[in-house]
């Protein structure tokens, strides 16, 4: 009976080739287009998330304790706690690479402006295994010259002193015994991370360089960790507290709320989506559904006068709109992986646009994201306007009375 | 009321009301009466409007009657739900229509096989029955056609197939004849009356053409929904 069943959803499918074909079309661009949505702003929220975690917090940072309110040089992490972290990180297996970094505020000025700066001592070797730092530069080279006297800075901070590769900045601050300190430096890279913080504000300086400059024998502001499985920062970050409880642990998420905030609008993203989805689809196929069934009364009349329970015909007609929005949903699934894939492995390349996604520290060149939650929530909301569609369909078939129907010659 | 197991068929005292609106009825039959045997051949006639398909449409549980009882077989079909009303008609009543009423996307043998299909026979019991039927009918070579590719007679002689093969218990035909020629119709109703003989199954077909009242066993004449005349042979 499945057979005959299938027979007469096809069939009656067939007989209105062009409605279905639209139909199936309709649910395929709309998935098409709503996949690539979702797809690639999920990129750019994971690629701005991925750029804060490589140049700045890592999957989790350690801070002394009350840095994060008084950004002092006496809120550092003390040498004794560095070298006891040191141990506790070098022995972590779940850690793929930590950095420690030196950070004041301070002022940054050429001959012609000055901006407020966070000038940062890093070591630039292990900023490279650590967050690929060398891969943002843009301009000038990856180092701070033979003497140390280099410095890289943001670009958007580049822009604003009007200073480029091989110019000379001057940077003030207060050392730790609260001495205003000056050191003159020369641009030797400029790098772009679209993490805005650091694009505008930064000046990265050699660590050893930065220690003499802010009289800093001992202790690090700020230490960097980057996981290997990022699933696992909740239970690291737990560990790190009880084992340093004099330091202050913090998640990327923690450093950088607006990003997670980029997440929890993606959701809410996926979720319009869905029900745009289920919309769409459910407007189409009830639109044809609808139509079939009033075309058909007198069939149905038939199946139900020579015994065919209520359940066959709403196995028929569930069949047809089952077959449309599956059709509709494979077909624009199909499509859409394939665009995301390309856009995944090639990126897609909005340069054209890049000054006003510099603006929202965001990437030209996005790349895509395939979840298999798209997939899912796309299939369920098909299913759902499939059984919503058959559910009026079927209520009109009712009130149309079918057995009487076939009366009327 | 206990059905009394003699008779195949019992039309009790059936009346139907028509209501188009709340002040206006319309009595489509009056107080029918009338007792059916397994494997009669009987015509019910009658003038146009006499009341003829309402009463087959009641006894086949397609329509309610607004008074009296139904019983076949020994069973009270008055007042079944629509499931099982659905399953009588399936396991047990078979329905040839004036206007043949073919499923339009299915093959000759797919409709004959459709109610087989649907009371759970195999593909094979389907197929041999099908097969069956149709030479019996001289539509063996028709049955891969789709019904739009037939002919009106040879439409009925499919629909005719599809009421017979499941082994009903009773067949109800509404003026199958009406849309045919007149030898065309009589070649209907004698494959009919040789499927009532060979089959057993009892046949009810309505009809106001004289030639093919006149092939009937029994005749039951109708007139402004009243049973005026029940002749038997």
């Amino acid at each position: 009976m499945f057979r005959t069943i299938v027979k007469i959803a096809w069939a009656s499918l067939r007989r209105r080739t062009t409605r279905s074909l639209m139909v199936v079309t309709m649910i395929c661009l709309s998935l098409w287009g709503l996949f690539l949505m979702e797809g690639i702003y999920d990129g750019m929220t994971e690629q701005m998330i991925a750029n804060a975690i490589r140049s700045d917090s890592g999957h989790v940072s350690l801070f002394g304790q009350g840095y994060r309110l008084d950004a002092s040089l006496d809120n550092r992490i003390k040498g004794s706690d560095t070298a006891k972290l040191e141990k506790f990180l070098d022995s972590d297996p779940r850690i793929s690479s930590w950095v420690k970094r030196l950070k004041q505020q301070g002022l940054v000025a050429t001959a012609h402006y000055s901006r407020n700066t966070v000038i940062s001592g890093v070591n630039l070797r292990r900023e490279k295994g650590h967050g690929r730092l060398e891969d943002y530069l843009v301009q000038g080279e990856y180092g701070f010259g033979r003497q140390a006297k280099g410095a890289i800075i943001g670009f958007k901070l580049a822009e604003k002193l009007k200073v480029s590769i091989g110019g000379k900045i001057i940077l003030t601050a207060q050392d730790l015994h609260s001495e205003v300190t000056a050191t003159a430096l020369r641009v030797t890279g400029i790098i772009k991370t679209n993490n805005l913080r650091l694009d505008e504000t930064t000046v990265f300086m050699d660590i050893a360089a930065a220690r003499k400059f802010l009289g800093v024998e001992h202790g690090v502001t700020q230490v960097a960790v980057m996981l290997r499985d990022n699933q696992q920062t909740a239970g690291f970050q737990a560990g790190l507290r009880q084992a340093f409880s004099r330091l202050e642990v913090l998640r990327w998420d923690e450093m950088y709320p607006a990003l997670l905030q980029s997440r929890v609008i993606m959701n809410g993203f996926s979720l319009v989506v869905s029900l745009m989805i289920f919309g769409i689809a459910g407007i189409g196929i009830l639109g044809v559904m609808l139509v079939s069934v009033l075309e058909r009364v007198r069939e149905f009349g038939i199946m139900l006068a020579i015994g065919t329970g209520f359940g066959r015909l709403r196995a028929i007609i569930m069949t047809e709109s089952l077959l449309m929005g599956v059709t509709g949903f494979l077909a624009g699934a199909f499509c859409g992986w394939l665009s995301l894939l390309y856009f995944k492995i090639y990126g897609l390349d909005l340069t054209v646009f890049s000054a006003a996604f510099n603006e929202f520290g965001m990437d030209a060149v996005t790349h895509a994201i395939i979840r298999p939650d798209y997939f899912v929530n796309a299939f369920v909301s098909i299913i759902f306007a499939v059984l919503v569609s058959m559910f009026f369909s079927l209520r009109i078939l009712r009130k149309s009375k079918p057995i009487e129907v076939i009366n009327e010659i | 009321m206990t059905p009394v197991m003699t008779e195949f068929l019992q039309i009790r005292q059936i009346s139907k009301l028509y209501q188009p609106d709340k002040e206006v009825e319309v009595p489509a039959l009056d107080n029918i009466n009338l007792s059916i045997e397994k494997g009669e051949f009987v015509v019910i006639s009658g003038p146009s409007g006499s009341g003829k398909t309402t009463l087959l449409n009641i006894i086949g549980g397609l329509d309610l009657p607004t008074e009296g009882q139904i019983i076949l077989d020994g069973k009270l079909l008055t007042g079944l739900a629509e499931r099982e009303l659905a399953g009588i008609r399936r396991d047990h009543i078979g329905f040839v229509f004036q206007a043949y009423n073919l499923l339009p996307v299915l093959t000759a043998r797919e409709n004959i096989e459709y109610v087989m299909k649907l009371q759970g026979r195999s593909r094979e019991k389907c197929r041999a029955r099908s097969l069956m039927v149709a030479e019996k009918l001289g539509i063996a070579s028709l049955l891969d056609k789709l019904p739009h590719q037939l002919s009106g007679g040879q439409q009925q002689r499919v629909a005719v197939a599809r009421a017979v093969a499941p082994t009903p218990k009773l067949v109800l035909a509404d003026e199958p004849t009406a849309n045919l020629d007149s030898k065309s119709a009589a070649a209907l109703i004698d494959m009919m009356e040789k499927l009532n003989r060979e089959e057993g199954v009892t046949i009810i077909f309505s009809s106001h053409d004289p030639l093919v009242i006149a092939k009937a066993r029994r005749s039951v004449v109708l007139k402004d929904g009243k049973l005026v005349t029940d002749i038997c042979e």
